[in-house]
């Protein structure tokens, strides 16, 4: 109950530090007169009561909120995202779950200082509630009133906390400032809403899971489809405005079973589509769902990769997506260490700027201003980001250089502008995500040649086979993973394998092919995204069997069906 | 990150996932045929076959429970919470959630010995339909699963056991039981108008409006349905639907020198529609937001120890919170409890003229509903009335099925809410007093105590709140005594003085034998009490209570201030143009 901690402390330091310690706050106009602006900022609202309120608080708090011998503000923004969700499981034939969930999230930052050094540290650095969804202007503006309040008191302390922290390092010579200035936006979308056929996916997944009775080799069969609608607004006390709008549709199928020596074996395909109409249907469900099963079904009776393996492995686009996502997408992204660290960023590529990080024939390009490839609707597609930033193509990587990072709007060294790439699930803090990360070679070849040249490697190397990998899994363990025998080019499905040192030093030195056929994954694991990538050809990898335990089988039989 | 908890926006994030038990409670019924009603059941016939299944092919495994049981708990639930006349979440929640207990080794000693109690449950989802073979699949699962968690933790408390110093009490892990079959009758599914409540909970929750220095107000409604059916390896088989209402009003302010100050009402009935009428709790809601400013206004209290009144409902909370949670049973064995009780039985604790029982059998006192009413606890066993002080002597404890020296039997007080272990738990705790006087003359013998002892003032403790009664927190604490409302009655009849920030000094407990005597009626406290097995609802009940000697001192809270601006749109009762008591903008937008 008595949640507050005692910091008279800090608030006493940050009353010695207040600088303006009288008159109206000093903010950061857009360059037009302010009242002009605020009179078209709010024309532009009309009609939207949750923008209004917004912006009803914002000039409120701009103009007024101030604490004796505390600095006003020079930023404050707010962000809502109104979201709307249905999630539907069913395991077995049966539904466990059918819950919709409709929420408004607020989430307000409020800075004191300024654009070179503030208060975004620690507790200042913003915080969350929820809003009512009903459009009624004041109880809306209670919950920002409050919040706001909140987030200045804290931005007070939190100023005085950072300003005694950065006393234990030395000065930085080229100090990189704390907050990137950025134009001003206007922008204010159609709004979105969930449409979706409920009942027939209730009985979709149902039927999809019932495929369980034919397999009873399999231990768990389920399915889960998740439909999100989320209409993102930003504001902030530079002028920017903006309401964008965003859905999703992901259908997931599990299923997991276990080999007769215990070793666990899993898949969990999934589909995420800008509309859930362009989900695969029941018959394709039904299918894919056939597919897993058989699969599973394989895996139980495939060898186990007993003997490591060093040479040449093909990876599937849909592997190549998944490695693209975690050793680039996850290294390319302008995160600002600790303070008093003197790292650029934080990832494999901290140090990487403007060095070779890739083969000279590859490129990675960033771009979220990109609404379809290939004629299918990218998720990762943007136009706004999360603080109310312009989305920008960003090229990453140029002939295997790396030219640049993913940007929102906290400066990194030598990178002090944001390029759009901020983005937040509903409720927390906007950090630099990959959008829509496209893998590209100068010298793309068909898949087909990338089999023959692994063919030709292994024959060479008077090795039986190389390797395919299909599929991963977490972790980049492969999931379906094939021998290719060079022989006579059949393949052989092998289980209990784990890559040794697939990193980023083997994308930069042993990738040696790219394939034309680039496959589009979309994914919804925090924000939206969606990763570019064709076959990749590496010349030398090493698989070996994974360093798993082996569970136990079930005690008992699983029990008969009683319908047929 | 950044994410500070915080009294004034603490609610609603969790509310969604606080599904609170409503466990083996119930509408009382009797039945003739358990069995015939049972046979038609076939969620309850499937977890009888695959209970059956599991103990016949387990008993072949090398460790073979010796116990098991499958709890599944129907849940149809509506959460509506409104805020300053809009809602903030409006949520309808159906589950079947399913709670598989297994036992391995024996009743002397098994694998939820000691910090190992954990290893007895595995909670699972159950379809919601009535699939037999879904439903016996995921059963199966389940159990596959608690068993390979259970027999190397009972390997485990084995080893350990044998390593460790002897414990103190060596009770057995398990208590034997006679198992009950119990099929309780169907409930008419109770009519909710889901829009004319939503419209009720923006009407009422919009009346905080009026209240400038009503800083934060929430109002949720809980309402909703369940259906608990229980089956175990000793042939036990217990059915109990239930349904319950709860709506709790919730206030907050702060006082300009940082105090938080709360004012929380709590209403429960079985049905929403026997909840109070709007005009009672508007009338209700008019009176939190008066106590608070009043105690926005109020002196902080100063340290003081001198004869004390306690109101009923603040009695009842008071010994809730410092007498019920001592005398649950499982804290006489932990090593890592206070123990205060556990070698005072036959001893005299309390005065005399005080009996204190805890009755979940009994439905009502002067008309009014017990929340903590139950035929079964969650172990299955039926609920009995138990003594626990009598005359002032200790008697009993509230026992679960984990036995306790010199009590080694359940005396179904055994309770959870889902997903969690049972430990022995309150249902209604009853204070009953043989020293009484008529209510109304209370007060002048705290006056004449005051004068006795030569002090100035006495203090009435008008409302007492403790982790039970705020239920719409996440982390409710057993122990918790937080007295809201107290006013100081001087001797020299002055009026009485409203302070704030009371802190009652050392143990509470010490207070309890200082009770000189009680009122004649008893009022009962209606709420949600959380502990380790979670949160189960619980009713205390206490007549108004005289105590020689409180000793009281100023509380510690926080030093942020209220809120610098005015808050948006405070206007008049009446409606009308909203009239804004800020620097208003010319574009504010009228409601």
């Amino acid at each position: 109950m008595n949640g507050f901690r005692a910091k008279i402390t800090s608030l006493f330091a940050a009353v010695l530090l207040a600088a303006t310690a009288n008159g109206k706050a000093s903010f950061a106009a857009g360059g037009e007169d302010a009242d002009d602006a605020t009179a078209k900022a709010h024309e532009i609202a009309k009609g939207d009561v949750l923008l209004e309120a917004l912006l009803t608080e914002l000039d409120r708090s701009k103009e007024q909120l101030k604490m004796d011998q505390v600095k006003p503000p020079y930023y404050i923004e707010y962000r809502v995202d109104d979201v709307d969700n249905l999630d539907t499981d069913a395991s077995f034939g049966a539904l466990l779950l059918n819950q919709r969930q409709r929420v408004r999230v607020l989430r307000v930052v409020v800075r004191i200082g300024d654009y070179k050094q503030d208060s975004f540290y620690g507790q200042g650095m913003g915080g969350t509630t929820i809003l009512p969804f009903d459009n009624d202007p004041i109880a809306l503006r209670r919950q920002i009133w409050l919040m706001t309040d909140q987030q200045y008191k804290a931005a007070a302390d939190a100023y005085a906390e950072k300003l005694s922290a950065l006393k234990q390092f030395s000065a930085d010579p080229n100090p990189v400032d704390d907050f990137a200035k950025a134009p001003v936006l206007t922008k204010v979308e159609p709004l979105v809403s969930l449409k979706v056929d409920e009942n027939a996916w209730k009985a979709t997944l149902q039927e999809v899971t019932n495929l369980f009775r034919k397999y009873p080799e399999v231990q768990s069969v389920a399915a889960n489809a998740r439909f999100s609608a989320v209409n993102e607004y930003f504001v902030n006390s530079e002028g920017t405005i903006s309401r964008t709008g965003r859905t999703n549709a992901t259908v997931t199928l599990n299923g997991s079973t276990q080999a007769t020596d215990g070793m666990r074996l899993q898949r969990s395909p999934y589909w995420t589509e800008i509309r859930s109409e362009n989900l695969p249907g029941r018959q394709e469900l039904l299918k894919q769902a056939t597919v897993m099963l058989d699969t599973l079904k394989a895996l139980r009776n495939a060898p186990i990769v007993e003997e490591s393996y060093r040479g040449p492995v093909i990876f599937s686009p849909d592997a190549a997506d998944d490695i693209m996502a975690g050793l680039i997408g996850g290294n390319i992204l302008g995160k600002r260490p600790q303070l008093g660290r003197p790292n650029r960023t934080t990832g494999a590529f901290a140090t990487s700027y403007k060095t070779r990080v890739l083969p000279r024939f590859v490129s990675v390009v960033d771009d979220p201003t990109i609404k379809e490839f290939a004629g299918k609707k990218l998720v990762g597609s943007y136009d706004v980001d999360s603080e109310g930033t312009a989305a920008q193509p960003v090229t990453v990587v140029k002939d295997g250089m790396l030219e640049n990072y993913l940007m929102g709007r906290l400066p990194i060294r030598d990178f002090s502008t944001s390029n759009g790439h901020a983005r937040a699930s509903p409720g927390t803090a906007a950090f630099p995500s990959v959008g829509t990360l496209i893998l590209k070679s100068s010298e793309a070849e068909p898949a087909a040649e990338l089999a023959k040249k692994l063919k030709e490697m292994v024959s060479k190397q008077s090795k039986p086979y190389g390797y395919r990998v299909d599929t991963l899994g977490p972790g980049n363990a492969p999931r379906l993973l094939y021998r290719i025998y060079a022989s006579d080019g059949h393949e052989e499905l092998v289980r209990g394998a784990v890559f040794n040192e697939l990193d980023v030093r083997a994308l930069r030195n042993d990738l040696i092919a790219l394939g034309n056929d680039p496959l589009v994954s979309n994914r919804v694991t925090g924000v939206p995204q969606t990763i570019i990538a064709p076959s990749l050809l590496f010349d030398e990898l090493e698989v070996k069997r994974a360093d798993t335990s082996k569970e136990k089988l079930p005690e008992y039989p699983a029990p008969d069906l009683q319908k047929q | 990150m950044g994410v500070r908890r915080r009294g004034m926006q603490a609610l609603a994030w969790l509310l969604t996932a606080q599904l609170a038990a409503y466990p083996l409670a119930a509408a009382r019924a009797t039945n003739d045929e358990p069995v015939a009603k049972a046979s038609s059941d076939v969620v309850l016939q499937a977890m009888k076959n695959e209970l059956d299944r599991a103990k016949t092919d387990l008993a072949k495994s090398d460790t073979p429970p010796y116990f098991i049981s499958y709890t599944a708990y129907d849940q149809d639930q509506i959460f509506i919470i409104g805020a300053y006349g809009a809602l903030l979440t409006d949520t309808a929640v159906k589950r079947r959630s399913v709670d598989v207990t297994m036992r391995v080794g024996s009743p002397e000693l098994d694998n939820t010995h000691g910090q190992s109690r954990v290893t007895g449950m595995t909670s699972g989802i159950l379809p919601l339909q009535d699939d037999p073979d879904a439903t016996t699949r995921v059963l199966w699962e389940l159990t596959d699963r608690e068993y390979k968690r259970a027999a190397p933790a009972y390997l485990n408390v084995k080893t350990n056991t044998a390593v460790r110093a002897e414990e103190e009490d060596k009770s057995p892990d398990f208590s034997k039981e006679q198992p009950s079959v119990h099929v309780g009758d169907k409930l008419t599914e109770p009519a909710f108008d889901k829009k004319a409540w939503e419209d009720e909970i923006r009407r009422v929750s919009g009346a905080f409006r009026k209240y400038e220095h009503v800083f934060y107000a929430t109002v949720v409604l809980q309402a909703g349905s369940s259906n608990a059916r229980m089956v175990s390896s000793d042939g036990a088989q217990v059915v109990i639907p239930s349904a319950t209402a709860r709506l709790v009003l919730e206030a907050q302010t702060r006082a300009d020198d940082g105090m938080d100050l709360l004012r929380v009402e709590t209403f429960q009935a079985p049905t929403a529609s026997g909840l109070p009428k709007e005009a009672d709790l508007l009338a209700k809601l008019e009176k939190m937001a008066a106590d608070l400013k009043e105690l926005r206004k109020a002196p902080v209290a100063e340290p003081y120890d001198g004869p004390a009144l306690l109101s009923g409902r603040a009695a009842a909370v008071f010994f809730h919170e410092v007498l019920g949670h001592r005398l649950e049973g499982h804290r006489q064995r932990d090593e890592e409890e206070g123990q205060t009780f556990t070698k005072k039985v036959g001893q005299e604790v309390l005065p005399k003229f005080l009996t204190v029982v805890d009755d979940p059998t009994l439905g009502q006192i002067n008309g009014l509903k017990l929340a903590g009413t139950y035929d079964f606890d969650n172990e299955g066993t039926p609920a009995q009335k138990v003594t626990v002080i009598e005359d002032g002597v200790l008697k009993n404890f509230l026992m679960s099925r984990m036995p306790i020296k010199g009590f080694e039997k359940s005396n179904g007080h055994g309770r959870n809410q889902p997903g969690l272990m049972p430990t022995g738990r309150q249902g209604n705790l009853i204070v009953s007093s043989k020293q009484v006087v008529p209510e109304g003359q209370l007060r002048q013998m705290l006056i004449d105590e005051v004068k006795k002892q030569g002090k100035p003032y006495g203090l009435y403790f008008d409302d007492i709140q403790g982790g039970f009664t705020l239920t719409t927190r996440s982390l409710p604490q057993a122990f918790q005594v937080l007295p809201v409302i107290v006013y100081k009655v001087y001797a020299d009849g002055r009026p009485d003085e409203l302070v704030r920030g009371v802190d009652i000094v050392g143990t509470p407990l010490a207070a309890l034998t200082r009770i000189i005597t009680t009122g004649d009626t008893q009022h009962v406290f209606n709420g949600v009490c959380g502990a380790e097995s979670g949160s189960v609802p619980v009713s205390a009940v206490a007549p108004a209570m005289l105590f020689s000697e409180m000793e009281v001192q100023k509380r510690a809270h926080g030093h942020e201030r209220p809120p610098i601006l005015k808050a948006p749109g405070i206007e008049s009762s009446t409606g009308g143009a909203a009239k804004v008591n800020e620097t208003a903008s010319p574009r504010e937008v009228n409601p």
